[in-house]
């Protein structure tokens, strides 16, 4: 029973969730999309950062990969964007188990990893601002077709928003199945010790690779979601740093290796930074980035474990004190 | 069980291990011992995977496995504890040793099964719950062999599981280790506690700046002029 109590949670809020449309303005439902599109893309990014302890600051770079194949698919071969959702699933399964392969393989870790990413989804900034076939450095527009689930087009802001919930809570009921399962262990593993994972059976560069297809999948889900939202593909809308580090930030503000915290952080920073955009955009250009970077500054020194851990130290705190004090066993005497 | 042939490790010009041959048969307990730095750990290291040897064999039921990956070597029936524990250390002791167990099981429930059960056989059910970085050393020792049991090994390296810990403690972790021998596993311990080994082995093995100087019982050892030379010296107090 008490096993299940996590996935019923999930639904019933992502049931409670599909009624926000009956009170929100269009203004406030936009803004609503975007945590939802941020949510998803940031819970994708959680795996191999969160959980794996792998930090890419490249992610962008799949949800580049996403969001241009279905742009590209509809607008030159005409075919419906589901087509352009499976090429997208295969071509950033296939480039994110490549970059994994030689950039695991060769074991680097830490900043060298994030190095790496950051400038492989830079560099596809680049790549495909010099490709006149994917609209260059403009970028491509997509053609309305009207309201249809076939061409994963709607009126208004409604259908984005029940497909962004359904993809939402596809990706934490997905994340909380893991959190049971070896793959997810062996990840926790690989981030908290990798010498000890090695010896203990866990083929650390194996988990890794499976951790970034993974992640990198469900980005290009989430690509692919943004680009029917916007119905516009940019290269630095879609790939490139400011995308990634922003995917990121809600992972680490809601709490890094927790279920909800990705979510948790989308719905709290980017009500804040759209409205302060909103406010404050014109006379301060560039105030929402600032208030990102006070943001993270201030999560690292009073919670580094995010929202969801200090949530979660809290909660302990309190049960600590309800219950009577544990008494701390001598070692020698349990055998 | 296990048969090294010409085991041999250089770093640069420092040859760290040199030339070690010996054996290990099932069921024996057996004590790797020299003095700080003459090659111990780099022994294990090549044993369990971690470290590639220069040149040498390893052979693990009758199976070659120097140059095996440490996850493939584990996955044999070959596992190891470290000396400077390495617990996962935000995560809680049962979850530790699960990773382990997942060795032999993809499922959950079994893992956890298996963890709580490798816990209660290490004394550490009273402590299932708690975060590692919450353990003290010898929680911490405890649950480096639980996660090393987990793996259901056949050989089992212990380096310097005696280390660091308190007299009572070593008498706990004596009567731990040796609980596991009479259950058939099969162990090579590393260990400066000279109470700790000569307790234990069936036989031990002293290496001294990488090379073997001599094997036998713990009294013969004791007794050998070249291992009072090389490691105990005048002051061989030996309880």
């Amino acid at each position: 029973m008490n096993l299940k109590m996590p996935y019923i949670r999930i639904v019933v809020i992502g049931a409670l969730i599909c009624l926000l449309p009956l009170v929100l303005s269009t203004f406030y439902m936009h803004i609503a999309v975007l945590v939802l599109i941020w949510a998803f893309l940031a819970c994708a990014w959680n795996i191999i950062g969160g959980y794996a302890g792998q930090h890419s600051l490249g992610n962008g770079l799949y949800m580049g990969i996403g969001a241009y194949t279905v742009a590209y698919l509809v607008n030159r071969f005409n075919l419906t964007p589901w087509v352009g959702l499976v090429v997208a699933i295969i071509l950033s399964a296939a480039a994110a188990a490549f970059i994994g392969w030689i950039v695991f393989r060769y074991a680097l870790k830490g900043a060298y990893f994030a190095l790496v990413t950051i400038a492989l989804t830079e560099a596809a900034v680049y790549v495909v601002s010099n490709i006149p076939a994917l609209g260059g450095a403009g970028g491509m527009q997509m053609e309305y077709r009207g309201n249809s689930l076939a061409y994963m087009q709607f009126a208004g802001q409604n259908g984005y928003f029940y497909m962004g919930v359904v993809l939402v809570v596809f990706i934490l009921l997905l994340t909380q199945w893991y959190k049971r399962k070896r793959f997810f262990y062996q990840l926790i593993a690989v981030r908290e010790n990798e010498d000890a994972a090695e010896a203990l059976g866990v083929d650390t560069v194996k988990a890794k690779i499976k951790a970034n297809v993974m992640s990198g999948v469900l980005c290009a889900v989430g690509g692919v979601f943004y680009a029917q939202y916007f119905l516009y593909v940019g290269p630095r809308s879609v790939f490139g740093e400011v995308v990634s580090v922003q995917i990121l930030i809600y992972a680490i503000v809601g709490g890094l290796g927790t279920t909800w915290g990705p979510v948790v952080g989308a719905v709290l920073l980017v009500p804040l930074s759209e409205i302060t955009r909103g406010q404050l955009g014109n006379s301060f250009p560039g105030s929402q980035l600032l208030l990102y970077g006070l943001v993270m500054v201030l999560t690292m020194m009073f919670m580094p474990f995010g929202i969801m851990g200090l949530a979660d130290r809290l909660r302990q705190r309190w049960q600590h004190r309800s219950a009577t004090p544990l008494v701390d066993s001598q070692g020698g005497e349990a055998s | 069980m296990l048969e090294v042939r010409g085991l041999t490790r250089r770093f640069g010009g420092l040859v760290a291990v040199n030339d070690l041959t010996f054996e290990v048969n099932e069921g024996e307990m057996i004590g790797l011992i020299g003095p700080n730095g003459s090659g111990k750990t780099t022994t294990f290291s090549m044993l369990s995977g971690a470290l590639r040897p220069s040149s040498g064999t390893i052979a693990f039921n009758g199976e070659r496995i120097e140059g095996l990956k440490a996850n493939k070597v584990c996955r044999k029936g070959l596992a190891r504890t470290f000396q400077v524990v390495q617990p996962f250390p935000d995560i809680t002791a049962t979850e530790n040793v699960m990773i382990g167990a997942f060795v032999n099981t993809g499922g959950g429930r079994q893992a956890e099964a298996k963890a709580r059960e490798e816990l209660e056989r290490v004394g550490l059910t009273p402590k299932a719950d708690t975060l590692a970085k919450e353990l003290t050393l010898l929680q911490l020792k405890r649950l480096e062999i639980a996660k090393a049991l987990a793996t259901e090994p056949k050989l089992l390296l212990l380096d310097e599981v005696a280390a660091g810990l308190t007299s009572t403690e070593v008498d706990v972790m004596l009567k731990l280790v040796r609980q596991l021998n009479t259950e058939g596993i099969t162990c090579i311990i590393v260990e400066h506690v000279m109470r700790f080994v000569m307790n234990l082995s069936h036989r031990c093995i002293v290496i001294d700046f990488g090379s073997q100087i001599a094997e036998g019982t713990p009294e013969e050892v004791l007794n050998n002029p070249a291992v009072h030379a090389a490691y105990l010296g005048e002051e061989a107090s030996i309880a």
